[in-house]
């Protein structure tokens, strides 16, 4: 250990004081710095994670549609789901009716599917009555849309499709297609919760006169993060087809998720930045206070880049000792998130934010590694700058004038 | 005839002032040979401490210049044998707070290149020698005056310099401690064989000193 190490260690935990302040509040000031920075940084993941979790499950990892209703549907999933990147492929159709209970109406963009499908991301936002009901009798309803309508689980709603208004043309009495609403979901996404209406997809076929055809289908793959270039090569097969990767279906919304969280960071960064700076001058006035003992190492022959050395390692220790602080204060705190945020809303009653509006159960996480690397060498770069400035002014002074100092 | 260890010629500094340059030092010569003793009196102000600092290459005189005896480098400029060729004492004993005496002892010869075993045997054996076996892991905080800067005279021998500048070493002490703290001095740097310049209000101490000076009006004569 050089002897420049071992001192600086000496004066920022000087022995026989139980209470080092000086090393105490430096670190806890960049420790804090840097777990809030974290925690807004996890958070922010966690709830872009779980977006794009929902956006996959709702829209499927891949979406193929054609320039028209694709011919021979049951064929094309079954030659997909033949490749090796593919682990399911289903039909679906869909197109806006106008949904009506006697006085009240609404717009419904109503989605045939496959009802049989385990994999239906409609599931698992059933919120009342159930999905498995699903017959060519029943219908599912998004939560908005079923109060737009003012109908419960039970009720019958009709349906009219554009699809109708031709058998009028054709002088034939439009008959609305009935249903009797099996299941009510909640998805978060307000555009779909206020609008989506599924049926099973034999009688979208009917009601819309499809035939044999469907308007596209959801795949999901075995490497949903690799969809992008999936979605490219299985295009390269079938020209005629779009294949939409998840990535590209809610783009913007994505964009805005990772600009949001950019955003943050730079904020919190800012914090560490105040952090560093508040460090920066309780060094220089240590510094200044140990003017004398900066005298008395050059008498004792200490090299310049030794005393620099002394004092900008006392701001990089502080850098690494606040920057493990703020992992573990990082790591404490998001385990106590959830009884955090009631404490929170039971001081100020602002309700559960996150059941209400974001319709997560409990505030998502999800730790990145880059961030924790990105936040440590953003620490350390800045209170070693912190450490440098007064410890180049110190070793820049005259021996002779430094030992002056009172 | 013994071995010159410093040799200062010409030496002269000033001081900006608000009324102009103050002369401190206009003309000092001084020879130091092995092993001798020096002492130089002088009022307070006088320059005493300006000419220890330019003498151990604390600072750079405006004018002449010094060598200094660096064992296995010859005679070189101070500043580069700081630590060295050169040991200070001062007023003030100047200890590190957060260290114990022990590694105020090592730390000298730490920052000299000496390995951390060896720094601490040489620290531990100098401490036995100036009567602090026993407080080898005291703070300064924890030590008396005297005690302090018998550390301090420990660490200023630790690498073996040619020449000890001792500035007031017993300024701060009383009288009895001062004494002991003389004897203490004169007997240690004659047992290591290097020579002491020692600066110094008292008569009575500078009586003891080999060669006597005193320093006035910027030079220095032999009293
Ligand atoms: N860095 C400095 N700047 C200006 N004046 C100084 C400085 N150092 C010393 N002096 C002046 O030089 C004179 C000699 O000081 P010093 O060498 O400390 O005297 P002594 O040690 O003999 O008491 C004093 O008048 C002091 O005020
Ligand atoms: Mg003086």
């Amino acid at each position: 250990m050089p002897w420049f190490l071992h001192l600086a260690l000496r004066q920022l935990f000087p022995p026989g004081k139980r209470f080092p302040a000086f090393a105490t509040v430096s670190i806890l000031g960049v420790g804090l710095g840097v777990a809030s920075l974290l925690i807004v940084q996890t958070v922010m993941n966690g709830f872009g994670e779980e977006h794009r979790l929902r956006i996959r499950e709702s829209f499927g990892d891949c979406q193929v549609v054609g320039a028209a209703p694709i011919e021979q549907p049951e064929a094309l999933a079954k030659a997909l789901v033949a490749r090796p990147e593919v682990a399911s492929a289903s039909l679906y159709a869909e197109g806006p009716a106008l949904a009506r209970n006697g006085d009240f109406s609404g717009i419904a963009q109503v989605r045939g599917i496959d009802p049989t499908d385990p994999g239906q991301p409609a599931r698992k936002y059933v919120y009342g009555g159930s999905f498995d009901d699903l017959d060519d009798g029943r219908i599912v309803l998004g939560a908005g849309l079923a109060r737009a309508l003012r109908v419960r689980v039970g009720d019958r709603i009709e349906i009219w499709s554009p699809a109708m208004a031709e058998r009028a043309e054709k002088g034939k009495a439009p008959l609305p297609a009935e249903f009797e609403v099996c299941a009510v979901i909640v998805t978060g996404f307000t555009e779909v919760d206020n609008a989506a209406a599924l049926i099973p997809l034999r009688r979208f076929r009917e009601i819309w006169n499809l035939g044999p055809r469907a308007h596209g289908l959801t795949l999901r793959l075995k490497e949903p993060a690799l969809a992008e270039a999936t979605a490219a090569r299985l295009a390269a097969t079938r020209p005629e087809l779009r294949f939409r990767p998840w990535q590209d279906i809610k783009k913007d919304f994505l964009a805005a998720i990772r600009f949001e969280k950019t955003m943050l960071f730079f904020l919190m960064f800012i914090i560490t930045l105040v952090a560093s700076f508040s460090i920066g001058s309780t060094l220089f006035s240590a510094v200044i206070r140990r003017s004398r003992e900066v005298g008395v190492l050059a008498a004792l022959g200490a090299a310049r880049w030794e005393v620099v050395g002394l004092f900008g390692l006392q701001g990089l220790l502080i850098g690494a000792l606040g920057t493990l602080l703020g992992f573990g204060l990082t790591w404490t705190i998001l385990s106590f998130r959830d009884g955090i945020l009631s404490a929170i809303n039971g001081l100020f009653g602002g309700g559960d934010m996150v059941a209400n509006v974001y319709q997560f159960s409990k505030v998502p996480l999800h730790y990145d590694a880059a961030d924790f690397v990105i936040a440590a060498a953003f620490t350390l770069l800045t209170t070693a700058i912190a450490g440098l400035v007064p410890a180049l002014w110190a070793a820049g002074r005259k021996p002779s004038e430094a030992m002056r100092d009172a | 005839m013994p071995e010159l260890v410093l040799q200062a010629r010409g030496l002269a500094k000033a001081f900006a002032s608000p009324a102009g340059p103050l002369p401190v030092l206009t003309d000092v010569s001084l020879e130091v040979f092995a092993g001798e003793s020096v002492s130089i009196r002088g009022s307070s102000g006088s320059g005493k401490t300006t000419l220890l600092q330019q003498l151990g290459g604390l600072d750079q005189p405006d004018a002449g210049e010094v060598r200094i005896l660096a064992p296995g480098s010859g005679l070189v400029a101070p500043r580069t044998s700081l630590g060295r060729g050169v040991g200070f004492v001062f007023q003030n004993y100047q200890l590190m707070p957060e260290l114990t005496a022990l590694e105020n002892v090592a730390l000298a010869a730490r920052i000299a290149g000496v390995p951390a075993l060896s720094a601490t045997a040489a620290a531990r054996a100098l401490l036995v020698q100036v009567g602090l076996g026993a407080r080898l892991e005291h703070l300064p905080a924890k030590l008396s005056g005297g005690e302090c800067q018998r550390v301090a005279i420990a660490r200023a021998l630790v690498n073996r310099p040619s020449v000890i500048l001792a500035d007031e070493p017993t300024g701060n002490l009383d009288e009895r401690t001062g004494a002991e703290i003389m004897d203490l001095l004169l007997g240690v740097v004659a047992d290591r064989g290097a020579a002491l310049i020692l600066v110094t209000h008292s008569r009575e101490f500078a009586e003891r000193a080999g060669r006597r000076f005193v320093l006035t009006a910027g030079v220095l004569t032999p009293a």
